[in-house]
């Protein structure tokens, strides 16, 4: 057996020793609570403070107390932190409170007098459009956002072709469930505002922060705690700006964190979504393709047009399209904001699109693996958007995937049922990031502003960068973290981004640090760094020279030789003469994945039990191979959950049924099926060494799989996620035994 | 959570002069807590005290012959371990493990589950099959009645207010079996459930259904459908039908009624066939 080297953070957490932002303290600290609105929808008339404000020690802070103060650029930041003359969600923050203790301080929380006059609620997408929208429906102000793009002859292809399929799909809304909840705790000394936070993104939290409370970037310190999972649901500020403005009123460092109910109350799902399928076909081909999109922002303001015109392009899937048209609607609801998911909405449209597409295929009489690789992208071909498709492994993984399906279902028992879902993502976003290095003769440190989130992209991803590059073990490389005010910019640790971007300015980086020691060795060929005698050295061409002989004294004295990279990225075009109303998105990189599930079903109940699974994944290049594994095994874990057992359930007016681990229901590992992952490299991406982003894109094909294998056991065709026992139940014919 | 006093008396006598003490409402009953815990952590209850029953000496479990008496604070991952359970009792030992998780049966009892009367409950519907009878003591001293009697509605029992569930016994081993539907194969809460038994002394079978409010309930109509020691399936398709028309199955969040309605005839025919009485 191989030794697999333990992870750096492993001894800090299991001896309690990382601290989380759930646990962070500061002496004389107060404790923070939230004031919700009680209703969905109403004209908030009175928010009376004075009965919390009696209480010793308590400071309340209302609209009234900070006017003005919108922006921002993530989450719900266009919206004022605190509601005023109505409210659009149930638990919309409408005042806050500190008190020396949590208890004095719910207790505070729950005098604040609250009056709110109900309107009418609008809790989902039936109870907005009953009927589906029409021409003028752009203009409503149910419609927050609209897009639209056609090529070609849509009517007319749809017109000549031989046969027309047309589906409606449904999907709920997934949470996060990260393991922390959100928490923040402030202190405002003078004009320094500063605050630990569990976050995915300090430096876009301290952005917003600044943009919120109208101060500048420079006077805001945003000091990234251990993060106990984000899966999307800590890239944006939440709690960092109720937590200042708590801190600046008090005069005292104030800490507020949600409880985990609160956690599922305030929290930013993914939400449900509604969707049109019309796929006309000739001759066993697709000639023309519609989709249309009904998709439920809830009150999000900022980043609707992105979900609706990047989720949109997930719904044509990566298949062409010689004539085709998509348009959608993001549909305001008296919910909470949307937030990303592990690759936000994409497992949800993979199983529609999959679903949909293996549905034609059946239709039309046509194998559906070969109807799928019929029509799916090859590097060097468009996408429908007129992109050209870089280099892709997905071909290539659904190769793998078909040959194993064949295998499983000729020695599947009776009644197992084997699927294929196939899914594709683009990762390593432009979004950019930097990096310090500094060589010492013992230690190469890489000094930079991310917490490592659990996925090891930091710890052990950034380092596994510098050990290819440079030679170096391991060991001798320290992946060091700074707050906003020390380290160098980074966007965020989300998008599958920080192997692909931060890994590529710790690569450029090194390449700068070696280039320097070769210069000052009088070397030409390239260098690499090796371990001797307890010591960094230098192989060279023409010799070896310990890394002390090549530094200056005053770098010895200060710590190394200094190295600074960087990394923006750049993402390709489409053709815009497509898009006649709002704005669509081009891709990165262009990465797959291709999953085989065998299911087992309960042809009575509708239950579906996992037998085993495999992933095909497209990943460029491998920079850990114990990092990237666990990866794909976790997504896994994770998808399984959006198909078969997670979903948020709101009730009419408005409140989130299931708020709480009892009935939303994440999978146990009693869930998780025997799992093979296995890599297609070689399809090289953006990233160091052409490694593409991973932490999202093994999670998109699952519910498609789970989805593929239940109606290949059982014929079931189930339209709607998550496959409940109770809806594959509904879908199989209850006289069939 | 609100805060409260924790009062852990040392002996039943103590434990009801507090109760006693108390006006209703003031005070709560502490067993394993992983039912309470949750309403103390939501606000659903605010007592001033919290009783906790963890130092009387009611975690005991007595074969006596085929006779099994279970002290109700006796946590139910030691009751599923005991050797002789699924042999003697197979439809509890199924109806224990049907309980949360392992971590949570470390702490979860009998007496609390069966005090705290959720509608969901997996173990009432066994215990009412089993003709399990409770015993009570309270000021007046011990009485005794059946689970039948005991757990009224949801979240609602026959206990006098200074009164504490001591015991739980289980007349006679029975071939039985328990099953459930879930969205969720473990730690889920059932939204359909069957329990079945058949009793040697009676030559008779007992069928209770589960997983929808009110309450688990016994279904006699089913019983008599379920003539003699091993039913054929056409008895088997009756006693279905009888559950159909009798239990009063409604929707709620969890499952529709038309769901629950379809899932009563193969969990009760595999439940009849689990328990050793033929059919499917």
């Amino acid at each position: 057996m191989t030794a697999v080297p333990l992870r750096p953070d492993l001894a800090l957490k299991l001896g309690g020793r990382a601290i989380y932002g759930i646990d962070f303290e500061l002496p004389g600290m107060l404790y923070g609570a939230l004031v919700p609105a009680p209703i969905a929808h109403g004209r908030l008339t009175s928010v009376d403070l004075s009965a919390a404000r009696e209480r010793p020690g308590v400071v309340a802070i209302s609209a009234d107390d900070v006017s003005g103060l919108t922006g921002g650029h993530t989450g719900d930041a266009e919206r004022p932190l605190f509601a005023r003359e109505t409210v659009v969600y149930r638990h919309q923050p409408v005042a806050a409170v500190a008190a020396p203790t949590l208890a004095e301080a719910r207790a505070a929380a729950a005098s604040v007098r609250v009056v709110v006059e109900p309107l009418p609620v609008v809790s989902d997408l039936e109870a907005a459009f009953p009927e589906w929208p029409g021409s003028d429906a752009a203009a409503s102000p149910r419609v927050a956002a609209h897009v639209h793009a056609r090529r070609g002859d849509v009517d007319r292809a749809f017109r000549d072709a031989e046969k027309v399929v047309s589906e409606t799909y449904r999907t709920g809304s997934v949470h996060q469930v990260a393991l922390e909840p959100h928490a923040s705790v402030a202190e405002v000394t003078g004009d320094r505002y500063t605050v630990h936070t569990t976050t995915q993104s300090p430096f876009g939290v301290r952005e917003d922060v600044a943009s919120l409370l109208g101060l500048p970037e420079e006077s805001i310190v945003v000091d990234g705690t251990w993060v106990g999972g984000g899966f999307g649901g800590k890239g944006a500020s939440f709690l960092e700006a109720y937590a200042l403005l708590l801190a600046r009123a008090s005069g005292r460092p104030v800490r507020l964190a949600l409880s985990y109910r609160e956690e599922f109350l305030l929290g930013r799902t993914t939400l449900p979504a509604v969707v049109r399928f019309e796929t006309g076909v000739t001759g066993g081909r697709i000639v023309a393709r519609r989709v249309r999109l009904l998709l439920d922002v809830g009150t999000s303001l900022p980043g609707r047009d992105f979900a609706t015109g990047y989720s949109i392009g997930f719904l044509l899937g990566p298949y062409t399209a010689p004539a085709f048209e998509v348009e959608g609607y993001a549909v305001r609801t008296n919910k909470p904001a949307f937030g990303p998911h592990r690759a936000p909405f994409a497992p949800q449209c993979a199983f529609m699109v999959e679903s949909h597409l293996e549905h034609v295929a059946r239709e039309v009489g046509r194998d559906p693996v070969a109807f799928r690789r019929d029509h799916l992208w090859r590097e060097g071909m468009a996408t429908p958007f007129g992109q050209t498709v870089g280099p892709f492994g997905l071909p290539s993984a659904l190769d793998s995937a078909a040959e194993l399906a064949a295998r499983w279902r000729r020695d599947r028992p009776e009644g197992h049922g084997v699927g294929i879902g196939v899914g594709f993502w683009s990762t390593g976003t432009g979004a950019g990031g930097e990096a310090r290095l500094r060589l010492s003769p013992e230690t190469l440190t890489i000094l930079q502003g991310e917490r490592e989130i659990g996925s090891g992209s930091v710890l052990v991803g950034l380092a596994a960068v510098a050990e290819r590059r440079s030679g170096l073990p391991r060991g001798r490389i320290r992946v060091e973290y700074a707050d906003t005010a020390h380290a160098p910019y980074d966007a965020g640790v989300f998008g599958s981004r920080t192997v692909g971007a931060l890994g590529r300015a710790v690569d450029d980086a090194l390449v700068r640090l070696l280039a320097t020691l070769a210069e000052r060795g009088g070397a030409t060929a390239p260098l690499s760094l090796a371990e001797e005698g307890g010591e960094i050295v230098v192989r060279g061409a023409s010799g070896t020279t310990p890394v002390r002989a090549l530094l200056t004294a005053e770098e010895l004295a200060g710590g190394g030789l200094a190295a600074e990279g960087k990394h923006y990225g750049r993402s390709g075009s489409i053709d815009e003469s497509l898009v006649l109303d709002g704005t669509f998105y081009p891709y990165t990189d262009f990465t797959g994945a291709a999953h085989v599930a065998e299911v087992d079903v309960d042809r009575e109940t509708g239950s579906v039990r996992l037998v085993r699974y495999a992933a095909f994944q497209d990943v460029g290049t491998v920079i850990d191979g114990p990092a990237a594994r666990a990866q794909v095994e976790g997504a896994v874990a994770m998808g399984l959950g959006a198909a078969l057992t997670e979903e948020a359930i709101w009730s009419e007016d408005g409140r989130l049924l299931n708020a709480g681990l009892v009935d939303y229901r994440i999978p146990t590992i009693t869930e998780v099926p025997p799992l093979d992952v296995t890599f297609v490299e070689g399809f090289l991406g953006a990233g160091p060494f052409g490694a593409k982003g991973l932490g999202e894109p093994p999670i998109i094909p699952v519910p498609a799989a789970v989805a593929s294998a239940v109606r290949d056991a059982t014929g079931a065709h189930v339209t709607e996620l998550p496959l409940t026992p109770e809806r594959v139940a509904r879908a199989l014919k209850p006289n069939e035994p | 959570m609100p805060e409260f006093e924790l009062v852990t008396p040392a002996t039943p006598d103590e434990a009801i002069a507090t109760l006693r003490a108390s006006a209703p409402g003031d005070v709560a009953v502490l067993a394993g807590g992983t039912d309470l815990a949750g309403d103390l952590d939501q606000g659903r209850v605010a007592p001033r005290r919290v009783l906790s029953l963890r130092r009387l000496p009611w975690r005991t479990l007595d074969w006596n012959g085929e006779s099994l008496t279970i002290g109700s604070t006796l946590p139910l991952r030691t009751l599923e371990l005991d050797a002789d359970l699924a042999r003697r009792l197979p439809g509890l030992y199924a109806a224990v493990r049907a309980v949360g998780s392992v971590t949570v049966r470390h702490r979860a009892t009998i007496g609390g589950n069966l005090g705290r009367a959720a509608p969901a409950s997996d173990l009432v519907p066994m215990l009412l099959a089993l003709d399990a009878e409770v015993e009570l003591l309270g000021p007046d001293g011990l009485r005794t009645i059946t689970v039948d009697r005991l757990v009224r509605a949801s979240r609602e029992t026959a206990l006098g207010p200074a009164e504490l569930i001591r015991a739980v016994r289980i007349p006679e081993a029975r071939p039985s079996a328990y099953l459930w539907q879930r969205v969720r194969p473990f730690h889920d809460i059932s939204h359909m459930a069957v329990a079945v038994a058949f009793s040697p002394s009676r030559r008779s079978w007992r069928v209770a259904v589960a997983g929808f409010p009110p309450r688990p309930l016994l279904v006699p109509e089913a019983e008599s459908a379920l003539a003699g020691t091993r039913p054929d399936l056409v008895s088997v398709e009756r006693a279905a039908e009888a559950v159909g028309r009798h239990a009063p199955i409604v929707a709620d969040r969890r499952a529709s009624e038309e769901y629950r309605r379809r899932l009563v005839r193969p969990l009760l025919r595999r439940a009849v066939a689990a328990a050793g009485g033929g059919g499917a």
